[in-house]
């Protein structure tokens, strides 16, 4: 089966007056259909850098895509303009952010910008690229003049429109949602304001929705209602998910497959019960060596010594070799590159499988 | 237990409100407070951690501060070392030699501008008016326990990583040689392998100076991995407390129930976050619900939970819920 996306040997670096920082080194992962993906890393490992790249948002300068390609349903995302880039960003692929605060117009009621999604989601099955007075006749029998601007239109919901705004609040699970569509974003709680997020990336059922540290700032409970809530809500609708996050207990709570990501590189990926029966990369064991379960008191934690290098050192080798336990010599030579060392289970790292370093997938 | 225990810190019916102005009219009457520490006693014991854990706004911090000094306290006392802090203290500075905090975030609590070995030299001239030498010495000292080079003391806080500035905050704290040590969220700002070495770390310096811990988090697994005691808080009110092992083996408060099984665990066969079943969210401080705070969430509630808020009781030996039907939970 062709995978959903396919990142294949992305990097991408940031221009700064210190230097030129790689934050992805030829990074490839695949999204299959309806597959939760997370990806984890602490700071810096460039897992939200991957997000943007995937999803058109880079800020370009100073981000810069060196090379790789994004395939999505077999066309290369990196290749198209900005307004073909629109028929895939926010409709077949969605982005959900740590704060949706940020994310949500502070000016306009929760009611109305949920509205303007479905809205544009309607105009795209029509065919169109503008909201005209024609589609709106058509759509929600509101008159022109004026009825061609947004927000004059917004104002004047439609009794179906607004049917559907309350059906999408129902979806994700929102109290009393015919009061909450009248409510600003300030209103709200960060649970639920992260759940309107989400009932408008879903509104436009995408294909793939991309998950950026949702549930971070969040407390505990209100973390569980939403990642429960999202993977409920993958099975309805059928979609991908692309969770980053950086705490690995979240990715194992809900993954179906997990993605090591270490100072821009992929380090290993596997389905997420390999990953933690049989971890291969050292960084990988590292990580779970220092997160406390929580199941035993006192269990003696490893933490993993040094801290991530700086970005903007070139390095040639393996990036994780300065930490490493088993640093052998080569390895700061050469850098591992990710190869299959069992069914779906890929590793970028010299103890495991003789072949690497032989050839080089991706130059 | 067998050996027979002092306790280091007591509070008594504590409480910290912090008034807020409703609309513009300043000689407004009606004046509202948000209850952040809302009546609460707590016993921390000689040599041992309690970790207080709760989600934001449940008052952690605030009950934090108020034992450090650094917000003063509405009603109720501070017992400090056999002293009350509230009311016998004039000055906070004979406090902080044998008490000391480590914040959340390290790039605002060092000075920018300052060189770290500045930064870990102030307490020892302030407080203990130590000379120079010795307070030299004592900043190799503490570096060198908190395992940073030397070096390190001549850069400035930019200079360093997440970690190494907590470590100074460490090493700052330990200087005067404290007997308790209050750490407000000392390694939520970290990644995950750092903060593996920022615990391991307090834990060897906690044994080797018989250091007490005040440690606020809410990180269930931090609080597990640390403390010998637990203390869960709730919209500013104690819901339990207990030792560690036990609370965590059989949380006894709906609400304790609910935020254990709502922390993600590292364990994919262990799927607890998809089993969960709380609904709701933490109430706003200003107008909190009546009764029990917990009642609008609560699996249990029955009318008498809104109604009269349910004092702390001991259900077993040094276990204490705050709930009208704790029964339900055995």
């Amino acid at each position: 089966m062709a995978a959903l996306m396919s990142v294949q040997g992305l990097s991408v670096s940031y221009q700064s007056r210190g230097g030129t920082a790689t934050a992805l080194d030829g990074v490839s992962l695949d999204i299959n259909e309806n597959e939760l993906v997370s990806v984890v890393g602490e700071s810096g490992c460039g897992k939200s850098t991957l997000a943007l790249a995937l999803i058109g948002l880079l800020p370009t300068p100073p981000a810069r895509v060196l090379n790789g390609a994004i395939e999505f349903k077999g066309t290369n995302l990196l290749q198209l303009g900005q307004t073909r880039l629109r028929e895939y960003r926010g409709t077949q692929i969605a982005m959900i952010f740590q704060e949706p605060l940020s994310s949500l117009n502070p000016v306009y009621k929760i009611g109305d910008q949920i509205a303007e999604a479905i809205m544009i989601k309607r105009m795209r099955d029509d065919g169109r690229s503008t909201i005209d007075s024609e589609f709106m006749q058509k759509t929600h029998k509101v008159t022109a003049p004026g009825a061609s601007r947004l927000p004059r239109a917004r104002r004047k919901l439609s009794a179906q429109l607004k049917e559907d705004t309350i059906a999408s609040l129902k979806l994700v699970r929102i109290p009393d949602p015919d009061q909450v569509i009248d409510r600003y974003p300030f209103e709200l709680s960060g649970g639920m304001r992260q759940r309107v997020m989400i009932a408008m990336a879903l509104s436009q059922e995408p294909a793939l929705l991309i998950a950026d540290e949702p549930t971070t700032a969040l407390d505990v409970t209100t973390q569980a209602q939403v990642l429960k809530l999202m993977k409920e809500l993958m099975n309805k609708v059928k979609t991908s998910v692309l969770l980053i996050t950086h705490d690995l207990a979240v990715a194992c709570q809900v993954a179906d497959r997990v993605a090591v990501m270490y100072a821009g590189d992929m380090v290993e990926t596997s389905s997420v019960y390999d990953l933690f029966s049989k971890p291969l990369h050292p960084y990988t064991q590292g990580l779970i060596a220092c997160t406390p379960t929580g199941s035993k008191r006192r269990v003696d934690l490893k933490p993993i010594p040094g801290s991530v290098l700086d970005l903007r050192t070139r390095t040639i080798g393996c990036k994780f070799v300065s930490r490493c336990p088993y640093a052998m010599a080569h390895c700061s030579e050469k850098k591992p590159s990710l190869i299959a060392v069992e069914n779906n289970h890929w590793v970028a790292c010299y103890l495991h499988g003789e072949a690497n370093g032989d050839h080089t997938a991706n130059n | 237990m067998v050996k027979r225990m002092e306790t280091i810190l007591q509070t008594t019916d504590l409480k910290t409100y912090f008034p807020i102005q409703r609309g513009i009219n300043p000689f407004s009457k009606t004046k509202k407070f948000i209850r952040a520490v809302d009546g609460v006693n707590m016993t921390l014991w000689k040599g041992t951690t309690l970790a207080v854990v709760g989600e934001s706004g449940c008052g952690k911090t605030t009950l934090a501060r108020t034992i450090a000094l650094l917000t003063k306290p509405t009603s109720g006392d501070v017992i400090f070392d056999g002293k009350s802090v509230v009311k016998e203290t004039t000055d906070p500075r004979a406090i902080y030699k044998n008490l000391q905090m480590v914040f959340q975030d390290p790039d605002s609590s060092l000075d920018p501008n300052v060189r770290v070995g500045d930064s870990i030299g102030e307490p020892l001239y302030g407080l203990m008016n130590w000379s120079k030498e010795s307070v030299d010495a004592a900043i190799q000292r503490s570096l060198e326990v908190v395992g940073l080079s030397r070096e390190i003391a001549e850069r400035l806080p930019g200079q360093l990583s997440g970690g190494q500035k907590q470590r100074v905050a460490i090493a700052r704290a330990i200087g005067p040689q404290p007997k308790l040590i209050i750490l407000d969220e000392p390694t939520s700002a970290l990644d995950a392998s750092v903060q593996a070495q920022i615990l391991k770390l307090l834990l060897e310096l906690q044994q080797e100076y018989s250091l007490s811990y005040m440690l606020i988090t809410h990180n269930i697994a931090v609080a597990e991995y640390m403390s010998d005691f637990m203390m869960v808080m709730y919209s500013g009110d104690v819901v339990e407390s207990g030792q560690t092992d036990e609370l965590m083996a059989k949380p006894r408060h709906p609400y304790t129930i609910a935020l254990i099984s709502s922390a993600p665990v590292a364990n994919p066969w262990k799927r607890n976050l998809l089993e969960v079943d709380i609904r709701g969210e933490v109430p706003s401080a200003i107008n909190p619900p009546s009764g029990c705070k917990f009642h609008p969430r609560c699996p249990y509630a029955e009318p008498i939970c809104s109604r009269d808020r349910p004092q702390l009781r001991e259900i077993s030996p040094g276990r204490l819920v705050a709930c009208h039907f704790v029964e339900k939970t055995a």
